[in-house]
């Protein structure tokens, strides 16, 4: 017997005492030990290039809006190696962060530029022009979104002619894992896109690991 | 030209004088006591000496036949009884064996205000000892007693009144009849008096509110304005030890009700205060270095408070500078770790200070068993970064050798602490966990995997579930082999459920990865397949269940051989008796993380592509399953709903059997 979803596109503005400040729900698809793959858009008006990228989640902590990993990028055209980096995620859970980023060079106008080019912000983007987003409750939106910023190069010195000086927007989708991120760098030329999806080593499925710290 | 020492002073001569003495006159008593007194007051070598010949005893005997003699006599006996009994254990349990007790207690009736005094300093320094008797508060008399001293207004009787207190109070129920008999009140009104009796009786005061939020509440708190007042107050006390008793009756009450001391600027203050104590070289100092310890313990903002105080740069100087005795190393490597606990800033700062890393690494072979445990929980907190786990900053031969040491240590705490920390080390993401399995170290867990101790064989467990964690091929397969499927099946069906959960969790690790890890479970004739099968079936922990669903989960894929043998261990047995499959309860649970795996599961066993998915799709429905399923559609958490929605999905391409 077939039976009717209640789907939930637009998340609800908060009322009462604690506007938006419940955590985002855990998604399994973006837990430690997920791997994406796919490829970064750099073109340049030169010139049409695109990197292909492997990301891994390696830490997750929803409750302080965290979550890091490592980014490969194989074809890098002055690299002998592919490059790695180490990542750290900032989760606009609106409890920890809103849509507005407030560093990195980026001002409110810049986040909206970015967070706009994906289409499922468009519910928000009203509430996020009045306060960054910050009564949304985006606990039950099927769309996560991030900024993820590159911390260090983990397998080639910082004198290897590639910059990390800039972030990425990221829109990550808790219905197929797939990822798209835009590449934010005054210096660097704008929107470059990073399209992901979840990989799974040759399965036929889905698999899943996990660490405990102590 | 040196002349020869009197005969009178050596310790045999001494002994000989008191032993003649009972039969001497008043001035030789005297005499000999005297002498005797001054040889062994700040001297513990010649205490013991002393003790040893048998001098306790005729010091007892004269006190006991004195009674009629001179009060300087009587003086003297106590003063060199207390003498005896300050510092020393074996000369407290001298002068008690020799039955000083009662005479001394005798002494604080007496109408001579200085043998009240003597008696009542060494009856104090007795109860400095922990071997001391006990004192029965339950009685009612003991209770009129030590109320009868506390109100004294006599300087020593209301300061060993306190130290009965401090001595012997050990339980809530003590707490609360000290509470009820009114002693709080008394201690109070006592901190206003000398600087003996303030110390003595901050730290009864500090015995009697010890975790207990009850007393609390009735007597101290910011309500009770006085008693908080001058607790504040005695923070800023000239006297080193009166502050840090001050502040650590503070922390009680913090610790034991968390809504006091809630104001921001006095918690800094006390942070300081402490730091500035831990400066005092004496035993101040190593007290300050505990009392902050549990003071920044469990609360984050806390430890950021200490953070901002500049605490890791003030004991990296302290580290870096003196030769720490090992209580004070102990505390300075505690302090350290609750810094570490939860603050990626401390983590940092101690990282760029490799000075401080090795004296801590070094710490980890350190003659002292509280040394070596503290400079493991360091270790193990600065490693819950994941930043610096992903740099590879602690797989080092300079780290990981003395840790897998530890794990032979005579010391069980030892043992524990290390494995905790190697826990945390190999999670490493940067692919040189085969470091720590070439140096042995997958040996010795999986042999401690084995322990009779069910501390060492979790965390052991745990261990091995980190480093099976995205581990390459190779080092997968060396660990498989080290462990065997055997020892890993009985840990899942280990008598601890927490160690189970941990067992489950690094199988479901040995089979993620590489397709051909799930082989794994499949050697030995399904041996730990099996296993994992029967632990959902019996097992009624979320936490087990939700690492052994995974398993399956991760099995299911695999190839077709390998989701067939899934659909096997999840349907229901009715050679067992079986009539409802372990899925259906296990969508039913109220943990939406094991509803998640178990959706999962079944997205895995359905995938259209398979060649059995239709078969495996009519037995899932036939089970009831599918049905469930549907019943989850709008599952509150998000994560099941989309989960069920892929699952019906796909098991509607092969048509919906209900219409």
């Amino acid at each position: 017997m077939p039976v009717r979803m209640v789907e939930s596109p637009t998340p609800s503005t908060s009322s009462g005492a604690n506007p938006g400040q419940t955590c985002l729900q855990p998604c399994s698809l973006l837990s430690v030990g997920q791997t994406f793959s796919g490829t970064q858009n750099v073109s340049s008006p030169q010139k049409e290039e695109a990197w292909r990228v492997n990301v891994r989640i390696q830490g997750c902590d929803l409750n302080h809006g965290y979550l890091c990993g490592t980014m490969e990028a194989l074809n890098v055209p002055m690299a002998d190696t592919p490059v790695v980096t180490f990542w750290e995620g900032e989760i606009v859970d609106t409890k920890n962060y809103t849509f507005f980023t407030n560093k990195w060079k980026a001002t409110s106008e810049v986040d909206i530029d970015h967070w706009t080019k994906f289409p499922s912000f468009s519910p928000l983007l009203s509430q996020v022009e009045v306060d960054g987003g910050k009564s949304l409750d985006l606990s039950n939106y099927q769309y996560i979104f991030m900024r993820w910023k590159e911390q260090y190069f983990v397998n080639v010195g910082s004198d290897c002619g590639l910059t990390i000086a800039g972030f990425y927007y990221v829109c990550f989708s808790c219905v197929d894992g797939s990822i798209n991120g835009y590449y934010y760098d005054p210096n660097s030329s704008p929107f470059q896109k990073l399209e992901l999806k979840t990989t799974n080593e040759g399965r036929s499925g889905f698999s899943f690991s996990s660490y405990e710290l102590q | 030209m040196p002349g020869s020492a009197s005969t009178t002073h050596r310790p045999e001569g001494l002994i000989q004088r008191l032993r003649s003495a009972a039969a001497d006159g008043g001035e030789a008593k005297l005499k000999v006591l005297r002498d005797l007194k001054n040889q062994i007051i700040g001297n513990r070598t010649k205490k013991l000496s002393y003790i040893k010949l048998g001098a306790v005893p005729f010091v007892v005997s004269i006190l006991s036949s004195s009674s009629f003699s001179s009060d300087s006599i009587l003086v003297q006996c106590a003063a060199t009884i207390g003498s005896f009994a300050c510092g020393v254990d074996s000369g407290v349990k001298a002068v008690l064996d020799a039955g000083a007790f009662v005479h001394l207690v005798n002494l604080l009736s007496h109408s001579n205000e200085k043998v009240v005094d003597a008696g009542a300093r060494a009856l104090k320094m007795i109860y400095q000892s922990k071997v001391a008797p006990k004192y029965d508060f339950f009685q009612e008399k003991n209770m009129e007693f030590l109320t009868s001293l506390l109100d004294k207004n006599n300087e020593n009787l209301t300061a060993l009144g306190a130290s009965i207190i401090t001595h012997s109070c050990e339980t809530n129920d003590e707490q609360k009849i000290l509470g009820d008999a009114g002693t709080l009140k008394r201690l109070i009104n006592l901190l206003e008096g000398t600087t003996s009796q303030r110390d003595a009786s901050l730290e009864a005061f500090a015995t009697i509110i010890k975790q207990n939020p009850q007393v609390i509440s009735e007597f101290v708190g910011p309500e009770n304005g006085r008693t908080w007042g001058t607790l504040i107050e005695l923070t800023k006390d000239k006297y080193p030890r009166t502050r840090l008793l001050a502040c650590t009756c503070l922390i009680l009450i913090k610790n034991a009700a968390p809504s006091y001391l809630q104001s921001v600027g006095i918690r800094t203050k006390l942070i300081l205060i402490l730091l500035e104590l831990i400066d005092d070289s004496g035993q101040v100092g190593d007290e300050a270095l505990f009392t902050l310890s549990s003071f920044i313990a469990d609360e984050e903002s806390l430890q950021k408070s200490a953070f901002e105080a500049n605490t890791i740069d003030r004991l990296c100087d302290h580290m870096q500078k003196e030769s720490l005795q090992p209580k004070r190393l102990e505390g300075m490597l505690m302090i350290l770790a609750n810094l570490c606990s939860n603050l990626e800033c401390s983590r940092s700062v101690l990282l760029e200070s490799p000075k401080t890393i090795s004296i801590i690494t070094d710490a980890l072979s350190h003659a002292t068993v509280d040394v070596r445990v503290a400079a493991c929980m360091c270790l193990k907190n600065i490693s819950r970064s994941v930043k610096y786990l992903s740099a590879g900053h602690f797989m080092t031969e300079a780290v990981i050798i003395p840790l897998i040491q530890l794990l032979d240590d005579t010391s069980t705490s030892v043992q524990v602490a290390a494995l905790r920390t190697i826990s945390n080390l190999v999670i490493d993401f940067t692919m040189h966990k085969s470091l720590f399995v070439q140096n042995g170290g997958v040996k010795q867990l999986v042999e401690l995997s084995k322990s009779m101790d069910s501390r060492v064989r979790l965390n052991a467990v745990w261990a091995l579930r980190n480093l099976m964690f995205l581990v390459d091929s190779r080092c997968k397969e060396g660990i498989f082999l080290e462990l065997r499927a055997l020892s890993l099946t009985s840990l899942v069906s280990d008598p601890s459920a927490c160690v189970q959960e941990h067992a489950l969790g690094l199988i479901c690790n040995l089979v993620n990865g590489s397709l051909d890890s799930i082989d794994y479970v499949f050697t030995e004739d399904a041996l730990l397949l099996n296993a994992v099968g029967r632990q959902l079936r019996n097992a009624s922990k979320p936490e087990v269940l939700i690492q052994g669903m995974y398993v399956l989960c991760n099995v299911a894929s695999g190839k077709e051989f390998q989701k067939e043998a899934v659909m096997h261990q999840i349907l229901p047995d009715s050679s067992n008796g079986d009539t409802q499959s372990i899925m259906v309860t296990m969508l039913q649970s109220e943990v939406a993380q094991l509803r998640t795996a178990a959706v999962w599961t079944i997205v895995n066993l359905t995938i259209p592509t398979g060649a059995g998915a239709l078969a495996r799709v009519v037995k899932l429905r036939n089970a009831g399953i599918v049905s469930q399923l549907k019943n989850m559609a709008n599952d509150p958490c998000l994560d099941v709903k989309l989960r069920v929605r892929t699952a019906l999905g796909q098991s509607m391409i092969f048509g919906d059997f209900s219409t």
